[in-house]
C-alpha cells in the first residue's frame, strides 16, 4: 500500500521506496499512538499520501513523465490490453498533483471520495471534482489517441 | 500527575474465575494518586503475552514459565503525595472478600520503622493453590495484587530473587485474621 | 462503473517494492538509529511491520504491550514478597 501509493503518484520507483522506509520507519517511532490495526492502515496511507505530495514538490524536475513525452502507441490499444494500462499510467502522471493522488487513492486503493478528502485533508467537494475532470481528461486525451467506448 | 495506566482487555471470564478472582472497587483512589498502577490480564492476555516472552532472556522465560498455569493477574497500585490518602476501610473492603475456607493468609508482616504492612493470602481448591493475593500498605502507598489460577508455588520459589519472590511452602499456614 | 475506471483499477494495480526492501528498511533503521525502543526489538519490529503489514504490526505492539505488563506484575509482587521474606529472615535472626 505505501510503496504502491508513493510509486504510482511519483512514477518513480527509486524515490517511491524511500519514501515507504520513512512511512515505516515513522509507523515504527510512532507505534505506541496506534490505536488498532485499522488505525495503523489509515496512518500509513495518511503519511504515505503526505509524503508523496512533499517529495513531488521538492523534485526540481517536473513529473518524469510529461505530457508531451506520452508518445503516440504504435498501434491503438483496447480496452483489456496491457499497452492500455501503460498509457493510463503515463496519463495519469501527467495530471496535477492533487487530482493524481485523489486518482491513486481512488483506483488503487479502492477508497471512496469521503476517506480520499478525509486522507488528503481536502474537501469532499474538491474530492469529486478531482476525479470527475480527471476521468474527463483521460477519456478525452484517449479518444485523441483512438481509444474509446468498447 | 503522573499516571500510569496499563489495562489489558478482560473478556470472556468463567463464572469460576469470578470466585477466584475479587473486586478491587479501589477506582477512587486513582483520582487521588500520584503514580497509579493498573495490571488486568485474563487468560487470554496472558497467553498472548507468554508469545512475546522470550525464551532466551532469563527474566522472560521464567516469566513465562509463571504464567503458563494463570488465569489471571490483576493489580492495582497507588503512590500519593502525602498520608492519609487510603482509608483502613478500603483495604478492609478487599480483605473481607478473602474468606475461609477458600482464603488462608499465609504471612502477614508488619514495620515499625516504614509503617509499612504487607499479607500474603493463598486460595486453596481440592487441596490445589488456586491463586494469591498480596496487600500492601503503607502511609503513602497501597497496593492489592490478585494472581488467579494454578500458581506453581514451587516455581514461585525457584523464582526467588529473580524478581525477588521470597520462597513460599505449598501448604498455608491456619487462616489468622 | 464504466470501462474506463475498470481499466484505471488494472492500471492503478498494487506494486511491490523491490526484492531486500525489508533488509533496505532494517538498515535505515540502525542507520538513524531513531527508535526509543530496546535495540533488540527495534529490528523484530521494523521487519514485522515491514513482512507483515499494519495488523501485523499492531499485533506485535499489543504483545510487547501485554509482555510489558506481565513482567511489570512481577516485579511489583516480587518486591512486596520479598518485603515479607527480609522480615521474616531478620526476625528468625
Amino acid at each position: 500500500m505505501v510503496f504502491s501509493v508513493a510509486y504510482h503518484f511519483l512514477h518513480d520507483r527509486d524515490l517511491a521506496e524511500e519514501i515507504a522506509q520513512d512511512v515505516f520507519l515513522s509507523l515504527h517511532r510512532n507505534l505506541g499512538a496506534v490505536e488498532s490495526p485499522a488505525h495503523a492502515a489509515h496512518w500509513l496511507r495518511k503519511v504515505a499520501v503526505q509524503r508523496s505530495i512533499d517529495a513531488a514538490r521538492r523534485r526540481t524536475r517536473r513529473p518524469q513523465v510529461a505530457l508531451d513525452d506520452v508518445a503516440e502507441p504504435s498501434e491503438r490499444p483496447s480496452p483489456g490490453d496491457p499497452l492500455l494500462g501503460d498509457l493510463l499510467r503515463k496519463l495519469i502522471a501527467t495530471l496535477p498533483e492533487s487530482q493524481r493522488m485523489a486518482m491513486v487513492l481512488r483506483y488503487q486503493e479502492d477508497l471512496d471520495p469521503s476517506e480520499i478528502a478525509d486522507v488528503m485533508g481536502i474537501p469532499l467537494g474538491t474530492v469529486k471534482s478531482h476525479i470527475q475532470r480527471s476521468l474527463a481528461l483521460l477519456r478525452e486525451k484517449l479518444a485523441r489517441r483512438g481509444v474509446g467506448e468498447r | 500527575m503522573t499516571i500510569v495506566r496499563v489495562v489489558a482487555a478482560g473478556c470472556g471470564l468463567a463464572a469460576l474465575l469470578w470466585a477466584q478472582q475479587f473486586k478491587f472497587n479501589l477506582e477512587h483512589l486513582a483520582a487521588k494518586a500520584s503514580d497509579a498502577v493498573d495490571v488486568s490480564l485474563n487468560k487470554d492476555m496472558l497467553q498472548f503475552a507468554g508469545k512475546f516472552l522470550s525464551d532466551k532472556d532469563s527474566d522472560e522465560a521464567k516469566a513465562k514459565a509463571m504464567i503458563s498455569g494463570l488465569e489471571g493477574i490483576y493489580i492495582k497500585s497507588f503512590e500519593f503525595a502525602k498520608d492519609g490518602a487510603w482509608t483502613q476501610a478500603d483495604l478492609d473492603q478487599v480483605r473481607n472478600q478473602l474468606k475461609p475456607p477458600e482464603w488462608g493468609r499465609i504471612v502477614g508482616v508488619k514495620s515499625a520503622e516504614d509503617n509499612e504492612n504487607v499479607e500474603v493470602w493463598v486460595r486453596h481448591e481440592s487441596g490445589k493453590v488456586t491463586g494469591i493475593a498480596v496487600l500492601a500498605t503503607e502511609p503513602r502507598g497501597f497496593t492489592v495484587a490478585n494472581i488467579v489460577g494454578n500458581v506453581n508455588l514451587d516455581s514461585l520459589a525457584n523464582l526467588g530473587g529473580q524478581f525477588g519472590l521470597p520462597k513460599m511452602k505449598a501448604t498455608p499456614a491456619p487462616a489468622k485474621k | 462503473m464504466d470501462w474506463l475506471e475498470d481499466e484505471l483499477k488494472n492500471a492503478l494495480s498494487r506494486k511491490e517494492p523491490g526484492e531486500g526492501f525489508d533488509e533496505r528498511v532494517l538498515a535505515a533503521a540502525r542507520r538513524r538509529n531513531v527508535v526509543a525502543m530496546p535495540r533488540r526489538w527495534m529490528a523484530a519490529a521494523a521487519a514485522v511491520i515491514v513482512l507483515a503489514g499494519a495488523g501485523e504490526a499492531y499485533r506485535w505492539h499489543r504483545g510487547q504491550e501485554a509482555k510489558e505488563q506481565v513482567m511489570l506484575a512481577m516485579r511489583i509482587t516480587g518486591h512486596k514478597l520479598n518485603l515479607v521474606q527480609a522480615r521474616i529472615a531478620g526476625e528468625r535472626q
